[in-house]
């Protein structure tokens, strides 16, 4: 496991307010390369617009965000883009009159220039073509996006992310509506990214991926962090039951672990 | 000072009748995202239909505005259901050259019907005036005008929110997919929509016939009035309107006692541009009508 | 890849295809469009000596509504900005041309580049608070700007000659150029078009191109994607200023005297986005047959039923919506991959 010391994000007391709401408050978070983090919570407890305040499509109210030791705070989305940020969105947003290919070909004439290679769109398209057989739509470049299943649409909004070169990648509910048998390549292709040195962030509501391959949880409720940790320790939080399957469930939950913890004793 | 004050009061006069003209056009542009550029030709046909049956009939143009905004609301509806409905799905400068297609269509057909000559409707007692003390006239043609026009786009209001058909109006608006859901036939509603506004104009158009000239080159003044209104009353609201016309003949009175010539417009364009810039939801509009009209 | 998709990239495409590498297919797609306009070129000059001098004036003003409407496209079919107020441009370079050769006895190829900075920076500065606005608030938020542009230039009577219009000397010791004749202006007018249709197709086929689309197509996903929205599409509106501005110019100067409500026509934008709708906004060829058609059919109409032909125009630009509202370059591209000609199945498209 490739551990660095520092995290590429860095964000501290991140808030959000909209109107009379506060969407997201006190926020701290830390991505570290090759580190996957997986962030759930119940519905309204501010998962997005963390994800949004984390790229700029959404201005915090306190808080702060820096990318690399430098401060993005209150900055455009695109220059999230541009320090190697990337992200997908719940909805997915192709853009619908242009193909495939050209969609993925957007983002690498635009990402940051830290290779020195010319972005020519030429080589935007080339560049294109790689991205699209490494998630897996290789062949279907010249398709119109409205063509696409949900999951290639899933895995266009990948590719169009990974076109950036990102090194910090926001993934916002990308398994929502798949089928069993398309999650699992999906994960795999997320762990792979996870070895390739990507800080991965990833909300979800799909809990057995969550335990399966996040090394961190974090849960929020009502826009605050409820707890972190490993996703074990997570899932059998009381505090965490209760949160999505309200007070009876916890309450039944914490009475069988003390039943088994006491037939073993 | 009494300038001041009469200017005022012709704003507000003024302001009543624009608030008419404009509270369709908002209307439409609310519900339907569609802006209408031949609005200004629906007031002046309207108030045509007001000049032919006072030279037919000797019928006064206030009791006109009933047969004008019968008149127009028939072929405001016919104009939407089988012309505007077409292209309504589309990007929104495909309905805006369309309503202007319709404008170059209606203006010149009545010019060719009515000639660029100045009309207007006499009437014997709309000369006078009230006077108040300190000398400020209140024009009886212009009073009526403004206080007709105003109980108008009251009962609009009062049609739109209370009644079913106006709620099934504001409900398409806000969601069309879920207004169909219900059983709302959204065509037939975009067409009394746009009839209504057109009927609206109509009974304007008449109402302007008695206290003003009028030519069929004035169809472009009184859509772009319509605009400015709007915006800066805010869409998605009607009193909107009316607070947006009221503003907009005060502004334009107070205008034309400050500035020469047909400067007073320049400012006019420069509130409109202005309210967009940094207040697009206007007035009383509320902040998410602005952001909903993209494209 | 057809006509058509010349400058376009890569557009929707039918069933899959093998993606394919850089071939000489690819280039050829790159240099036609250059071909293609350099052969325009050639026949807009060898066309002039066949001409007579009213047929030379026609071919004029239509070469110059081919640059306004590509000029257009950039903002409006491009970037999705449907600027209703792009003729304030228009006048502000033919005003600008006029009051710097009257007033400080400027050459005109001096005055026309520097209208064409002046409606740069003019769009630059207008362009900071309106292009944060979208679709019908932005059309009408220009076309404001455009009639209250009109309305202080009336009004500046001592500077601007008001609405009794200003003249351009052209003759004689005043006029710092001479003018440059109907022959002369022919040759501005192709060279300008020229000179817009060659930027459109580099923008078309550039870094910039993708943007200005992304940015139409889902505004939000382009600036996730690393696009600084703002600065595409300010440059695009500038840019697109600029040149209506040097045409503004050009035309000032052709015309000698020009008028406020002459020169900030609202009817010239309208006619510019009637030309790039129905030739096809977004890309390059589009708004060069629209021009071209829409110029020549309101000439035809204004000849042959003058008392009319403003109805006439009216109820053909109704027509023209109805039945082709994605433009007839876009609808024969359409048309040929799907192999469905039906104009009548076309207004099915967008109805309710």
């Amino acid at each position: 496991m490739n551990e660095s010391p520092e995290p590429i994000v860095r964000a501290r007391n991140l808030s959000k307010r909209f109107g009379g709401l506060m969407a997201v408050r006190g926020l701290d978070l830390d991505l570290y390369p090759g580190r996957l983090l997986g962030v759930i919570g119940p519905n309204g407890a501010g998962k997005s617009t963390a994800i949004n305040l984390l790229t700029g499509h959404a201005r915090p109210t306190t808080g702060q965000v820096l990318v690399d030791g430098q401060d993005l705070t209150a900055a455009r989305p695109w220059r999230f883009a541009r320090a190697g940020v990337a992200r997908t969105f719940q909805i997915v947003k192709p853009f619908r009159g242009m193909t495939v290919a050209d969609n993925v070909a957007v983002g690498a004439l635009f990402r940051a220039r830290t290779d020195g290679g010319r972005r020519t769109v030429t080589a935007a398209r080339r560049a294109a073509l790689e991205t699209l057989d490494r998630v897996g739509l290789g062949g279907k470049g010249d398709l119109a996006p409205a063509e696409l299943s949900t999951a290639d649409a899933r895995r266009l909004e990948l590719a169009k992310a990974l076109a950036l070169r990102p090194r910090v990648l926001l993934l916002d509910e990308v398994l929502a509506g798949l089928r069993r048998g398309e999650i699992d390549p999906a994960l795999q292709l997320i762990d792979s990214l996870r070895r390739d040195g990507l800080a991965l962030m990833m909300v979800e509501h799909v809990m057995h991926a969550v335990a399966t391959i996040c090394d961190e949880v974090v849960v929020l409720h009502h826009g605050e962090v409820l707890t972190t940790g490993k996703p074990a320790a997570v899932f059998s939080d009381d505090r965490v039951i209760q949160a999505y399957l309200g007070e009876r469930f916890a309450r039944r939950a914490a009475e069988a672990r003390r039943a088994t913890e006491g037939n073993v004793r | 000072m009494a300038q001041f004050l009469q200017a005022t009061v012709y704003g507000l006069l003024q302001g009543g009748l624009l608030a008419l003209i404009a509270v369709g056009f908002s209307l439409v542009w609310g519900v339907m995202n569609v802006v209408n550029l031949s609005h200004g030709a629906f007031v002046l046909a309207g108030a045509y239909v007001a000049l032919q049956l006072h030279d037919a009939v000797g019928l006064d143009p206030f009791v006109s505005m009933v047969p004008a905004a019968l008149l127009l609301f028939g072929f405001g509806y016919v104009v939407q259901r089988y012309l505007v409905n077409l292209v309504v799905n589309g990007p929104i400068f495909i309905t805006l050259l369309l309503t202007f297609g319709l404008e170059l269509v209606l203006v010149n057909l009545m010019l060719y019907l009515f000639t660029a000559d100045h009309q207007s409707i006499p009437t014997g007692y709309a000369e006078g005036s009230l006077v108040l003390p300190g000398d400020v006239r209140i024009p009886y043609g212009r009073l009526i005008a403004a206080l007709l026009a105003l109980a108008l786009t009251v009962a609009l209001v009062y049609v739109m929110r209370r009644t079913r058909t106006g709620l099934s109006i504001l409900a398409t608006g806000m969601d069309r997919g879920a207004a169909r859901l219900m059983g709302i036939k959204a065509r037939h509603v975009y067409a009394l929509t746009f009839g209504i506004a057109a009927a609206m104009a109509g009974a304007a158009g008449a109402a302007v016939g008695a206290v003003s000239t009028f030519s069929p080159a004035d169809a472009g003044r009184f859509t772009l009035f319509s605009f400015v209104a709007s915006v800066l009353g805010g869409l998605g609201n009607m009193w909107g309107a009316l607070y947006g016309g009221l503003v907009l003949g005060l502004v334009q009175a107070w205008g034309g006692q400050l500035l020469p010539g047909t400067l007073v417009n320049a400012v006019a364009f420069a509130v409109l541009v202005l309210v967009l810039a940094f207040r697009p939801q206007g007035i009383a509009g509320k902040p998410f009508y602005a952001s909903r009209l993209e494209v | 890849m057809s006509i058509v998709d010349v400058g376009q990239g890569q557009e929707v495409a039918g069933p899959a295809t093998p993606s394919a590498p850089v071939t000489a297919a690819s280039l050829r797609r790159r240099t036609t469009p250059w071909v293609l306009l350099a052969a325009g070129l050639l026949f807009g000059i060898g066309l002039q000596p066949q001409l007579y001098p009213a047929q030379e004036r026609l071919v004029s003003t239509v070469l110059m509504f081919v640059a306004l409407a590509t000029a257009w496209n950039l903002i409006g079919g491009f970037a999705g900005y449907a600027s209703f107020g792009q003729v304030a441009f228009f006048g502000l370079g033919g005003y600008g041309t006029a009051l710097m050769m009257v007033h400080l006895n400027m050459s005109f190829w001096l005055a026309m580049a520097a209208s064409a900075v002046v409606a740069f920076l003019f769009a630059a500065l207008v362009g900071a608070p309106l292009l944060r606005l979208k679709g019908h608030y932005f059309a009408i938020a220009t076309l404001g700007v455009a009639e209250g542009l009109r309305e202080v230039v009336t009004n500046l009577p001592k500077l601007t000659g008001g609405g009794g219009g200003i003249t351009i000397p052209t003759f004689g010791p005043n006029a710092p150029t001479r003018w440059l004749g109907n022959d002369g202006f022919y040759l501005l007018f192709l060279f300008l078009a020229v000179a817009v249709v060659a930027v459109a197709i580099v923008v078309a086929s550039s870094r910039g191109g993708y943007a200005l689309r992304a940015i139409h197509q889902d505004e939000d996903a382009a600036a996730a994607m690393g696009i600084n929205t703002t600065l595409a599409k300010t440059l695009a509106f500038a840019g697109s200023a600029a040149l209506t501005g040097a045409v503004g110019s050009a035309r000032a100067f052709q015309l000698q005297t020009i008028y406020p409500d002459r020169s900030f026509d609202v009817a010239i934008t309208v006619l510019m986005v009637v030309m790039v709708v129905l030739g096809g906004s977004g890309t390059v060829l589009g708004p060069i047959i629209g021009a071209i058609s829409v110029a020549f059919a309101s000439e035809w109409l204004r000849t042959n039923y003058t008392d009319v032909h403003i109805f006439l125009l009216g109820g053909m630009i109704i027509v023209a919506v109805v039945l082709l509202p994605q433009g007839f370059t876009n609808y024969v591209r359409d048309a040929v991959r799907a192999r469905r000609f039906s104009l009548l199945e076309n207004v099915r498209r967008y109805r309710l």
